[in-house]
């Protein structure tokens, strides 16, 4: 074992840190792991599920029981390639059958359920300890890290558990729905027969195909951990280094070893300041300044880009005093300065802010009405739109040209004839009265009930109960065909004589 | 053989040319950490479940708003506010960082919160666990997607002792490893056997110019100078 061979950086860890060295190890080679695992473990699952068809549950316990066995071959291989010397797998595999001896019967029957099992695999197979001086060395080992190689175990169970599920449930989301529809699901799990069991069989193969991922990563914990146990027992890392150290020495120089090694043991300068040149602050300031414009801490770059120049004038001015000008400008600058140009600059100024205010209202002025609409406060005067009054209600026309002049005799002469024109021609002037005399705003979509409101509202109780009256016989005649009574026509005719042509404006 | 060896170390850089060593956590102690949160949470909901189940369907209501608060701000919540540390990860010594080393932000642990619905499926964190068995620096799908990373947690360290012995001085150049190995050698006295001690000191016997008995003494005097006075 040469530590200077090891393939993993060899220093003291925390115990989950050296599981997680296990799990980066097992990456590392896992084709070579698995490969072997696969070629080992799944002939023997084969057999076992042959021999014991009628048996799957007793099959997959003899190969979870079996474990112990099978994890030898994945240590042997990461203990060979620890230092390098990665084994093929052919070689590999061909040595699992010498790896079983020793401590076989050991492993599978009273060590089988300890839950350090992979923690303390590596003393009995590795260094070959068996009896006391076994009991020894775990006692040596196991005085830390014991508690979490229990913890690697458990949390292997629970993750072998969910794999498991995991592989089961994806077996089931690839099954093709009409093959599923097919499948009487509680038949086949509960039954007994031979129909059910190949089922159980398939569950069991993904175990097996579980553990050919997972037990080559589970033996790399724990064979880390004790790697790592042993790293701290032992300080590896320490070891590691001197050797390096004087290896280093040993071949670089020593003759200059030997010569500096006789003076330097008898007298040991106590202190360890550099005592040839006395240290001043200021130069040490110096020193520090000079270190600190150094590219680690100030990184000089050199920006080149476009930006807006306003920023020049400014500066030409404040820098003025140091006469960097030339001397005309510096000439002009002063002129500008003095009183000469005073009243120019007024007159300059009135003439810039009258221009400005003249702008202004001369944009106020143009836009004058967009301002008024939107930003005056009062709301705008609102033009008189004057609704043409309808020519025609329920298809009634009421242009006053279109009545005669003497509506009710007209209607007296219609009643005997066509009762129903001269009712229509005493609603017809109503409605042409209200409209035009009494300046009613009717509207073309009003109904007969609208128009009464209306009259209503104009609070001539006469005007009302005659309208109120033609209304409900026109209403009669018009919809349900039924005429009024003589008298009511002489009286409606009267009636309208009485409002119409005395009072009115006719 | 690898070049370079294999190591659970994860190097940044940071802008300042500083190397940061973060030291990315697996799969056992991220579960250990994940069962403690489940567990709190489980003991949450079923604390403020009984009061709720006595107010009828309104307390129905509120624990179906609960539930949705516990499973799905639990994480979010206390990896922000708290340095990246669930409670479960406080107490296995884990925190969560974005890849570059600082804190993660709340879109980085709402992404990686909300998918652990990838990382269970298809049961049971099959598609997670999986994918820190494989990954080099051990991170499930959500941790890829937010580019975040689950580490261990420096902690503080105590002050080792280192055996009296007289401040010597080495008159060839050590290197800043040999230096931290000869101080190791001194603080870890205590827990390796003396002859593991006198037989790791006898292999620099010769370039110390001592006998291999007095090494371990000398090289516990080289780091007494190495420390300087204390």
């Amino acid at each position: 074992m040469r530590l200077s061979d090891a393939s993993v950086a060899i220093r003291p860890r925390t115990a989950w840190e050296a599981m997680d060295l296990g799990v980066l190890m097992a990456r590392e080679h896992r084709l070579l792991l698995t490969a072997s695992w696969a070629l080992v473990t799944l002939p023997v699952f084969i057999l076992l599920s042959a021999a014991l068809w009628k048996y799957p549950s007793t099959a997959i316990f003899l190969f979870w029981w079996f474990k112990p066995a099978f994890d030898r071959l994945p240590l042997y291989i990461l203990s060979k390639a620890l230092f390098g010397d990665t084994p093929s797998l052919n070689q590999a595999v061909r040595q699992w059958p010498r790896l079983l001896k020793g401590q076989l019967l050991a492993s599978l029957t009273w060590r089988r359920l300890s839950l350090s099992r992979s923690f303390v695999m590596p003393v009995s197979q590795l260094e070959g300890l068996d009896g006391q001086a076994r009991q020894k060395r775990l006692g040596v080992l196991q005085q830390r890290d014991a508690g979490a190689a229990r913890w690697l175990t458990t949390v292997g169970v629970h993750l072998e558990i969910g794999l498991w599920f995991g592989c089961m449930a994806l077996f089931y989301l690839f099954i093709p729905q009409n093959v599923e529809q097919n499948w009487d699901w509680q038949r086949l799990i509960l039954a007994t027969s031979s129909e059910g069991l190949w089922l159980e069989h398939l569950s069991n193969a993904f175990y097996a195909l579980i553990l050919v991922f997972w037990e080559p990563i589970y033996v790399a914990c724990g064979f880390s951990l004790y790697l790592n146990r042993r790293t701290v027992l032992e300080a590896w890392d320490l070891e590691l280094v001197f050797r390096r150290l004087r290896q280093r020495l040993s071949t670089a120089a020593p003759l200059l070893l030997l010569v500096i090694g006789l003076t330097f043991l008898p007298v040991n300068p106590p202190a360890m300041a550099d005592e040839s040149k006395p240290l001043s602050t200021q130069s040490a300031s110096q020193s520090v300044k000079a270190l600190l414009d150094k590219p680690p801490f100030k990184n000089p770059e050199t920006v080149t880009r476009y930006r807006f120049g306003d920023d020049k004038p400014t500066v030409k001015n404040k820098d003025r005093g140091d006469s960097k000008l030339p001397a005309w400008l510096q000439a002009l600058l002063d002129n500008l300065n003095s009183d000469t140009f005073k009243h120019f600059a007024q007159a300059l100024e009135v003439l810039l802010w009258s221009l400005l205010i003249g702008g202004l209202a001369l944009v106020a002025w143009r836009y004058r009405d967009w301002l008024r609409t939107f930003v005056s406060r009062r709301a705008p005067a609102s033009p008189k739109v004057v609704k043409p009054a309808p020519t025609q209600l329920f298809g009634l026309a009421l242009g006053a040209e279109t009545l005669p002049t003497d509506i009710a005799s007209t209607a007296e002469q219609l009643w005997a004839t066509q009762p129903r024109e001269a009712l229509g021609l005493l609603y017809r002037g109503l409605l042409s009265r209200l409209l035009h005399d009494f300046n009613l705003p009717l509207k073309s979509a009003d109904t007969e009930g609208q128009v009464l409101e209306r009259v209503h509202q104009l609070e001539q109780p006469q005007l009302l109960a005659f309208s109120d009256e033609l209304t409900r016989h026109w209403q009669n005649l018009a919809y349900g065909h039924r005429l009024p009574p003589t008298t009511i026509q002489q009286k409606l005719c009267s009636d309208w004589r009485a409002l119409f042509s005395s009072g009115g404006p006719q | 053989m690898p070049s370079t060896p294999l190591d659970t170390r994860y190097q940044i850089e940071t802008p300042e040319g500083i190397d940061l060593p973060l030291r990315p956590a697996g799969l056992v102690p991220r579960v250990l950490a994940f069962a403690f949160d489940l567990l709190a949470r489980g003991v949450i909901m079923g604390v403020l479940m009984v009061p709720l189940a006595l107010l009828g369907n309104v307390g129905l209501g509120l624990g179906a708003l609960l539930l949705f608060l516990v499973s799905w701000w639990y994480m979010v919540l206390f990896e922000v506010l708290n340095q990246g540390c669930s409670p479960g990860k406080q107490v296995m010594g884990l925190r969560v960082v974005q890849d570059d080393g600082t804190p993660v932000g709340w879109s980085a642990s709402l992404i990686r919160n909300l998918l652990r619905f990838v990382d269970m499926l298809p049961f049971g964190y099959f598609l997670g666990a999986i994918s820190c068995l494989q990954h080099p620096h051990f991170k499930r799908l959500g941790d890829l997607a937010a580019g975040t990373l689950v580490v261990y947690r420096e902690r503080p360290l105590p002050r080792p002792q280192i055996p009296q012995a007289a401040a010597l001085r080495l008159p060839f150049a050590l290197d800043l490893n040999e230096q931290r190995a000869i101080l190791g050698f001194a603080e870890r006295q205590g827990e390796l056997s003396a002859e593991r001690v006198h037989e790791l000191a006898a292999i620099l016997a010769p370039s110390l110019q001592v006998s291999p008995a007095r090494a371990a003494q000398q090289l516990n005097g080289v780091a007494r100078g190495l420390l300087g006075p204390t």
